[in-house]
């Protein structure tokens, strides 16, 4: 079969307050990104105004949209999928809107339900997710956008329930801080509507980890690091962290904020909603933190696409439109079940390989052994779906990085079991003899480790997700999907 | 070590859950075909055979939890079970080999290239493969053990074979202790739940 390379996409998301770019190597479970690009533009400033999307605005867009689609075909991304979300939903000349948006670059833009948004916000924010070992069964996404908030309830990354909240930081800014800085009053009034409106929403158990996506979360993110030094490796929020910002936000004049952390001033405007709306989100469901995910909608889109092709749209409003809980976990079928899986535990394979080569800890080396097995496990159960050449290629990768990973580990193995007949087999004699056993063991260790880091060093990941693209890409084929 | 069975024929297009349980009935019955290997202790490849179906029959468990009844999680820790038996049983093997290795042969280096595949004096039905990396530094006449630290080794490997008898009847009681139980039936129930 001949290799195929993961195509480029790129996804244009126009939001309430920004429209943003992404392109990327598209793989089901996978991206590589390649180049993003953002613009604030507040559309929204005009449809919550007078229903409309004003001319400045339409022409602000397409003058954003030409440089986002230049980019896109730099890097020679086909197709570039572009959505539009809440702002355009609710503006009463929309359909003129995308009309002149075609015309001037040639972009079809879709308009998706909230419910959409929802779900493809959640492809995009748990991708990364999926690679992490440790995550909790159950977790909550948010996305804060300009006009409206998704969230999503999922557990053991599958969505349980989503809604999408007609309510965003753009929103909330313009109907009560209109202010520079906006008075206690203006402040006690959206805190006020804002913990009256999530009262209202009923969810017996939230999700102990929260993350969240969007302009607003990932600016909060930035500020807090340059305001209060926070690391840049930290990408959480504590309760903590947000009361200083608002304190910050709401004590001076957007200029000051905007020159001192060069943030844009529409940005710290909308970022003063934004952080009243997560405080009050976390007060409502008594969490303490939130996890900020670059990734989101646009990450989603390419995913989608990824995954169902042409149909990438049409199977998410197919998946929603019969939702609530339930039927967001229509059953998955064979070949789809195998893909994720084989693509999540390859991906887990791969969370080790960093940390093997830092040789601090020994049992991350049984981690990832184990990890190559289990990964080996959902190759043989689901041969069927895999083109036979190129799962060849990827079993006989992964078994011979299982090979020098288990040589590695059963020696670990045999230094234990001897250190514990160190001790109890006192006489002089054993204590000799197991001893040189364990010099023996320790020499090979050392030629094992430097083996496996060699092998590691020059294991290429790319290759690697290349065939295991390609052991799909047949099956995509007769799905009429690719 | 013995290759998964593969399991022709599916629908792809199938739901998930349908050929799951076929995947889980096929592992099931390749760690069965092992069944025969269980009352013989020196069977060393055998039983490491039978490891390696207990550890496809585990992960394949466990990588269909979502869709299997409750009490599927009780199952699969029996079979984690019988695997670190097995386990431990295959490490005192291993180890064992080794020091019989070095005991009877650290006279002269020729004997690496003879030892790669050996036969264990003790375990008639023992093929056990090293890298000769790792006889090379075991075998090495440089570093040979003195008269003392061969005595300690030998200690060690009487030691090392009264723990491996007592790891063999820790897992053939438990083997058979499920054999009375219809641990195989039980699984098969849960499938068709």
């Amino acid at each position: 079969m001949p290799m195929q390379i993961a195509p480029v996409c790129a996804a244009i998301d126009i939001g309430s307050n920004t429209i943003r770019v992404v392109v990327a190597r598209c793989r089901p479970m996978d991206l590589d990104i390649l180049a993003t690009d953002e613009a604030l533009v507040r559309i929204s400033e005009s449809v919550n105004t007078n229903g409309k999307i004003s001319a400045e605005k339409r022409d602000q867009t397409i003058a954003i949209l030409q440089k986002f689609k230049a980019l896109a075909e730099e890097y020679s991304a086909d197709p570039i999928l572009a959505v539009a979300t809440e702002a355009i939903r609710r503006a009463s000349n929309k359909d003129e809107f995308l009309s002149s948006i075609r015309a001037k670059t040639g972009l079809v833009v879709h308009t998706i339900a909230g419910d959409a948004e929802a779900m493809l916000t959640f492809y995009g924010a748990t991708c990364e997710l999926a690679h992490e070992s440790c995550v909790p069964a159950r977790v909550a996404i948010m996305d804060l956008g300009g006009g409206s908030m998704e969230l999503v309830l999922a557990k053991h990354l599958r969505v349980t329930w989503h809604t999408s909240l007609a309510i965003g930081s753009g929103w909330i800014h313009d109907r009560y801080l209109l202010s520079d800085p906006p008075t206690s009053e203006d402040v006690a009034a959206a805190q006020s509507f804002l913990q009256t409106y999530f009262h209202g929403l009923r969810i017996k158990r939230f999700p102990p980890l929260l993350i969240a996506t969007g302009g607003s979360a990932n600016s909060l993110l930035v500020l807090t690091q340059r305001a209060f030094g926070l690391s840049p490796e930290r990408k959480m929020l504590t309760r903590d962290d947000l009361i200083r910002c608002e304190g910050l936000l709401y004590a001076f004049p957007t200029h000051d904020i905007a020159q001192r952390y060069q943030l844009e001033s529409k940005r710290v405007r909308i970022l003063r909603a934004g952080v009243l709306i997560i405080c009050a989100l976390l007060d409502r469901f008594r969490l303490h933190e939130l996890h900020i995910s670059p990734q989101g909608i646009r990450e989603g889109i390419l995913l989608a696409y990824a995954r169902f092709g042409e149909h990438w749209l049409h199977i998410d409003q197919q998946s929603i439109r019969s939702t609530k809980p339930a039927a967001v976990d229509t059953p998955e079928t064979f070949a789809q079940a195998g893909q994720r899986i084989i693509w999540e535990r390859a991906q887990k394979m791969r969370t080790w390989h960093r940390e093997v080569l830092k040789n601090e800890d020994i049992e991350v080396v049984h981690k990832m052994r184990v990890a190559s097995r289990r990964l080996r496990v959902a190759l043989d159960a689901y041969t069927s779906i895999c083109d036979r050449k190129a799962l060849k290629k990827v079993y006989r990768s992964v078994k011979k990085t299982a090979n020098v990973l288990g040589e590695t580990r059963d020696t670990d193995v045999m230094i234990a079991n001897l250190q514990a007949h160190l001790a109890y087999m006192p006489e002089a004699e054993a204590q000799a003899g197991i001893s040189w056993l364990q010099d023996r063991f320790s020499i090979y260790r050392q030629q094992q480790q430097k083996r496996l880091e060699s092998h590691l060093q020059n294991f290429d990941e790319g290759r690697v997700k290349q065939q295991l693209a390609d052991c799909f890409a047949e099956e995509r084929r007769w799905d009429g999907k690719s | 070590m013995a290759k998964a069975k593969q399991i022709p024929h599916f629908d792809i297009h199938a739901p998930n859950d349908n050929n799951a349980r076929i995947i889980i009935k096929t592992r099931l019955d390749e760690m069965y075909s092992w069944d025969a290997c269980v009352d013989s202790s020196d069977r060393v490849q055998d039983l490491h055979n039978l490891r390696i179906a207990a550890k496809r029959l585990r992960y394949t468990l466990e990588m269909f939890e979502t869709i299997l009844p409750e009490e599927n999680a009780l199952l699969r820790k029996e079979v984690e079970r019988i695997q670190e038996e097995l386990g431990a049983l295959h490490d005192s093997d291993v180890i064992i080999a080794l020091l019989q290795l070095s005991l009877s042969r650290q006279d002269s280096m020729s004997c690496v290239e003879d030892a790669q595949s050996t036969t264990s004096q003790g375990l008639p039905k023992a093929r056990i493969t090293f890298d000769p990396a790792l006889l090379s530094c075991m075998l090495d006449p440089a570093v040979a053990p003195s008269a003392q630290e061969r005595q300690g080794l030998n200690l060690l490997l009487t030691c090392l074979r009264r723990e491996r008898e007592e790891q063999y009847t820790a897992f053939h009681d438990h083997w058979y202790q499920l054999k009375e139980q219809d641990f195989r039936g039980q699984v098969v129930d849960t499938l068709e739940k």
